[in-house]
């Protein structure tokens, strides 16, 4: 029997230089588990909005994209059994496509219409021009589709990494396939690959990014390096902070991050395996502080959460604006923030959201601030607002330790 | 496991001067001038190269005048850059400092990760050698395809018409736009699209946020650039503006 897909995770975070010139981070990132007859299916999905003024809506292109995405997914997983990938491969070439980009159409439309702008300025899909990259996961096959400049590299049981899609490479300087244009199957089809999952199969991961990662590296040996030692994370908070080192040492750019792991061994907890370890040294060595990796963590996750977010203060909104659906998502279920607050060593950041709803938390005054500020938002609006789609809105599509 | 050598980098952002240094620069104060501007934009450049630290700003410079050579050979931090002044003599071998160019724009030595390059023409006059064999060679390269190229005449004795093939289709419309030559008919002028290029343009390709492949659906008609350029300076095509006399 091959092993199952777990540990899965996913986490966007601003670039360094959109934080400095204090624009949104334009990327958005999804993990999800999804339930299937006789099974599950795993849906990772990364985007990012193409800035820019002639793109300037474009985070909320990239979390529309996100949510689409699981939509249309979601459709198809109730008329498809996963024991079908022949079915499947057409429907990541064709009709997935087709039905991704006419639900982002349609909901692209539907916010602009919430626009102050909307009443003297015709609606253009570029606005909110958005890359997309999808990773399906059943426990008998994988395979992936999407539009633009995304990289998705698989990582084999020796712990070497190989590209297994990029986009083909275009002539003008930053150009990229985007959701706004025109659908064009072949576009897609060239992104689309279904694998069939032996029962020895050598693979042990696969890790979905934008290209604000690849970007960051020196060469993409570097970047396969960078994705096979990222295996060694132990929980999402590690991952938001690698994915703030790399931002900040490398491209500047807004960069994402979605992990599938199917190694069926447990890994040791707390402890850092060797390969991070290595990794660890050379962020620090390079002058880019890694110092809080190795603050001994004798406080509660709630606790370590609060103390982290404190310490920079800045980053608060960015932050919790990635969970603006999971502030929705509490609204809606009040249940949840039970199973939230259980989980709080797996989604510390979810926990913290979660006790907050029933008024301050421990921590300091602008994280109380925020946090308000966010309840207000989401009792205000039902459409995801600017920012991004949160990697884990409810407790079961939450990273987990394996 | 093996040791993860992973080296996370900025971008580099390769800054090229192609400098005409034919005789006729030498006439009027035009090679003072370009040597003046050039040296009087580094402290701007160097201050937007440490404003945008994602981005590696490196000078290089080619002077071309009986054939074309490497003025600065290596790719020169701009917070290092010590200018040395160019001198004029001889013909105008334009298509030999293309084909120079297009050498350096190979992977490599160009880098995987680089961000566009940018590449600034500066001459009063017409190409003695086959600028279309240098050109087309040029634009075989791929990085010379993503390159933000501008072209500045000096003096109303450049070939405009070489200039704008240098950049690329002429835009539609009238007006003032980056993507025709800029005209610079003094040493004020010139002084300042030297430091527009150095400082607005470095800038923008600093941080280049990403475009839609192909037509741009067509809202980038009116801004076939790769990079989105920012606005010109003023100059003496705006009747308002006061930048001095006609010399050149």
């Amino acid at each position: 029997m091959s092993p199952r897909w777990q540990h899965l995770q996913a986490c966007s975070v601003i670039g360094a230089a959109h934080r400095r010139q204090q624009k949104p981070c334009q990327d958005a990132s999804l993990s999800v588990e999804l339930k299937a007859r006789g099974g599950s299916l795993q849906l990772l999905v990364v985007a990012d909005g193409h800035g820019g003024s002639l793109y300037r809506l474009s985070h909320r292109g990239s979390a529309l994209a996100c949510q689409v995405s699981q939509e249309a997914v979601e459709q198809w997983l109730s008329s498809t059994p996963l024991t079908e990938p022949e079915r499947w491969r057409q429907l990541l070439a064709q009709e997935l496509p087709a039905a991704i980009h006419e639900r982002w159409l349609a909901a692209i439309a539907a916010d602009w219409a919430l626009q102050p702008d909307a009443e003297h300025e015709p609606f253009s899909p570029l606005l909110y021009g958005s890359t997309l990259g999808l990773v399906l996961l059943a426990p008998q096959w994988w395979g992936c589709t999407g539009i633009g400049d995304w990289d998705l590299s698989a990582i084999d049981q020796q712990g070497q990494a190989a590209l297994r899609s990029e986009e083909r490479e275009h002539s003008g300087s930053e150009a990229t396939g985007s959701l706004c244009q025109e659908l064009d199957q072949q576009l897609w089809g060239e992104r689309t690959q279904l694998h069939p999952l032996e029962p020895k199969t050598d693979l042990q991961a696969l890790v979905l990014s934008t290209d604000g990662v690849r970007k960051s590296c020196a060469t993409d040996a570097d970047y396969l390096q960078l994705c096979a030692a990222l295996l060694d994370l132990r929980d999402r908070q590690e991952l938001e902070q690698g994915l703030a080192h790399i931002t900040e040492a490398g491209s500047g750019d807004d960069v994402s991050l979605a992990i599938a792991h199917r190694a069926s061994q447990p890994r040791r907890s707390g402890v850092l395996p060797r390969g991070w370890r290595w990794l660890l040294l050379l962020l620090a060595a390079s002058g880019v502080g890694l110092a809080a990796w190795l603050i001994p963590r004798q406080e509660t996750p709630l606790q370590a959460q609060a103390r982290q977010l404190c310490a920079n203060p800045e980053q608060i909104q960015a932050t919790l604006n990635q969970r603006r659906a999971q502030f929705k998502a509490l609204l809606e279920q009040p249940q949840l923030a039970s199973q939230l607050q259980q989980l709080a060593s797996t989604d510390p950041l979810g926990a913290l959201i979660a006790a907050s709803q029933s008024g301050p938390i421990p921590g300091c005054t602008a994280l109380n601030a925020e946090l308000s500020r966010q309840w207000q938002r989401a009792r205000a609006k039902a459409v995801p607002a600017k920012g991004k789609m949160p990697a884990a809105a409810a407790p079961a599509a939450a990273p987990r330790n394996p | 496991m093996p040791f993860p050598n992973v080296r996370l980098s900025n971008r580099p952002l390769h800054f090229i001067y192609l400098c005409d240094c034919s005789g006729s620069m030498a006439a009027q104060g035009k090679m003072q001038a370009l040597n003046q501007a050039i040296r009087q934009s580094l402290p701007g450049m160097a201050e937007v190269a440490r404003e945008n630290p994602e981005a590696r700003v490196l000078v290089r410079a080619v002077r071309f005048a009986d054939q074309a050579a490497w003025h600065l050979a290596e790719p020169t931090p701009v917070q290092q850059l010590q200018w040395r002044d160019l001198e004029a003599g001889g013909i105008t071998a334009m298509g030999d400092a293309l084909n120079l160019v297009a050498d350096a724009l190979q992977s490599p030595p160009m880098e995987e990760r680089a961000l566009p390059p940018v590449l600034v023409l500066i001459s009063d006059g017409q190409p003695t050698d086959d600028f279309d064999a240098g050109l087309a060679n040029l634009m075989r390269r791929p990085w010379a395809q993503k390159a933000v190229r501008l072209a500045i005449a000096m003096g109303h004795d450049a070939d405009l018409e070489v200039l704008q093939q240098f950049i690329g289709p002429e835009p539609s419309g009238r007006g003032k736009s980056p993507r025709r030559p800029l005209q610079a008919s003094n040493a004020t002028t010139l002084a300042q699209y030297i430091q527009w290029a150095s400082t607005a343009v470095v800038g923008a390709a600093s941080m280049p946020a990403s475009r839609v492949a192909a037509a741009d659906a067509g809202a980038a008609a009116n801004s076939p650039a790769n990079i989105p350029l920012p606005d010109l300076p003023p100059t003496l095509l705006d009747p308002s503006d006061d930048v001095g006399p006609l010399v050149w």
